[in-house]
């Protein structure tokens, strides 16, 4: 009979199951009805270093004073009706396996000047306490946005963090000239609604810092993937792409 | 289980500031991370090393602190390499793309003897 050597274990980190698996290209795995695909399917995902503007990290929180719910219940919510929580306008098309690490979401929303803007998002990370979302190329900008809750001074504490650069140099004019500003009332909108819907109606603290001012002019050539610029051309060219499909008919 | 804030001891090795981190990478990791590359920062090192060895949890928010440091070392013009990650945390450097700014070593004996190349 031979002595077998016992082996060492091999234990996965607690966070493996939180995180999404590295995947070279963005697959979508279903369209839902009204949503476009054109700025996700073979994007790579990108992070905030990729981009080509100033990083920003931009901290919205507010305060769930006098509610009796926990961190944990405040996620599984905002997971399970994250859509809702948007402001009007912008639409976010959950994956059919919710909000769970490596699924992609499509989102159909506008620009400053109301261009409309087909885009999406890989979910890159979520436990129990928090989730974090990361954009594709093309996006306004390159980076994640970390949906958290927590307690301090005996609340819980609902926060969107998003750390972020314009994706291009076109994004980055667009930014200056009402982009930030538009983004900052979406994301403080969506916090207002996730706190009336737990019944609270404190003011949604905001804390704007740029961590890297220079931009990164190597990265310029983003501008190929502009997911603004291609979802204009795609809306301006259905009318062709309609005639032919009726043709082939 | 109870959370196992982060440890990070700064020592000089070879000319270059490495930081050896202990414990979880999270949002409560973000004081012991600054103070450590504060000190690493102070004699004005060309690289500073994130050794990983004793890293065992790392959140989004971990990770964005280490982007927060990158951002850091390159306004200063200082490389910021890590070493020591387990495949799992390659992996999460790969996804985050991170290892696209960062060189990412096996091991201290390695990423030193990279750093000490001109």
């Amino acid at each position: 009979m031979t002595e077998r050597t016992p082996q060492p274990e091999q234990k996965e980190p607690r966070d493996a199951a939180y995180w999404a698996r590295y995947a070279e290209t963005l697959k979508v795995s279903g369209v839902a009805e009204g949503a476009t695909n054109i700025n996700v399917e073979g994007r790579r995902a990108v992070g905030p270093l990729q981009g080509f503007g100033k990083m920003w990290q931009k901290t919205y929180r507010v305060r769930l004073g006098g509610v009796a719910v926990s961190p944990a219940e405040v996620i599984q919510t905002w997971k399970d009706n994250y859509k809702d929580f948007w402001p009007e306008g912008n639409v976010f098309y959950a994956p059919l396996a919710g909000i769970t690490p490596g699924e992609v979401a499509l989102i159909s929303g506008s620009l400053p000047g109301g261009v409309k803007l087909s885009t999406g998002v890989m979910v890159l990370y979520a436990d129990e306490e928090s989730f974090t979302l990361m954009t594709p190329q093309g996006h306004p900008f390159s980076g994640w946005i970390t949906f958290s809750s927590f307690e301090e001074d005996g609340a819980t504490i609902a926060q969107a963090q998003v750390l972020m650069r314009a994706n291009d140099p076109l994004y980055e004019v667009g930014l200056r000239m009402g982009g930030h500003k538009m983004e900052d009332e979406m994301w403080q909108e969506t916090l207002r609604n996730l706190a009336a819907h737990f019944g609270a109606r404190e003011p949604v603290e905001t804390n704007l810092v740029c961590v890297d001012p220079k931009l990164q002019w190597r990265h310029y050539r983003n501008v190929w993937h502009n997911a603004g610029i291609r979802s204009a051309l795609h809306m301006v060219t259905a009318p062709l792409r309609w005639r032919s499909a009726r043709k082939r008919r | 289980m109870p959370a196992k804030y982060l440890e990070a001891e700064v020592r000089r090795e070879a000319g270059v500031a490495v930081i050896e981190l202990r414990g979880e990478i999270d949002a409560f990791a973000e004081e012991a991370l600054a103070a450590a590359y504060e000190e690493a920062e102070a004699e004005n090192p060309e690289t500073v090393l994130l050794d990983f060895e004793g890293v065992d949890y790392i959140n989004s928010t971990g990770i964005a602190l280490i982007v927060g440091l990158l951002a850091k070392a390159r306004a200063a013009k200082k490389r910021l390499v890590a070493c020591n990650l387990s495949a799992h945390y390659v992996e999460i450097f790969n996804i985050t793309r991170l290892s696209d700014f960062m060189g990412v070593y096996p091991d201290r004996v390695s990423a030193l003897s990279e750093a000490s190349t001109p």
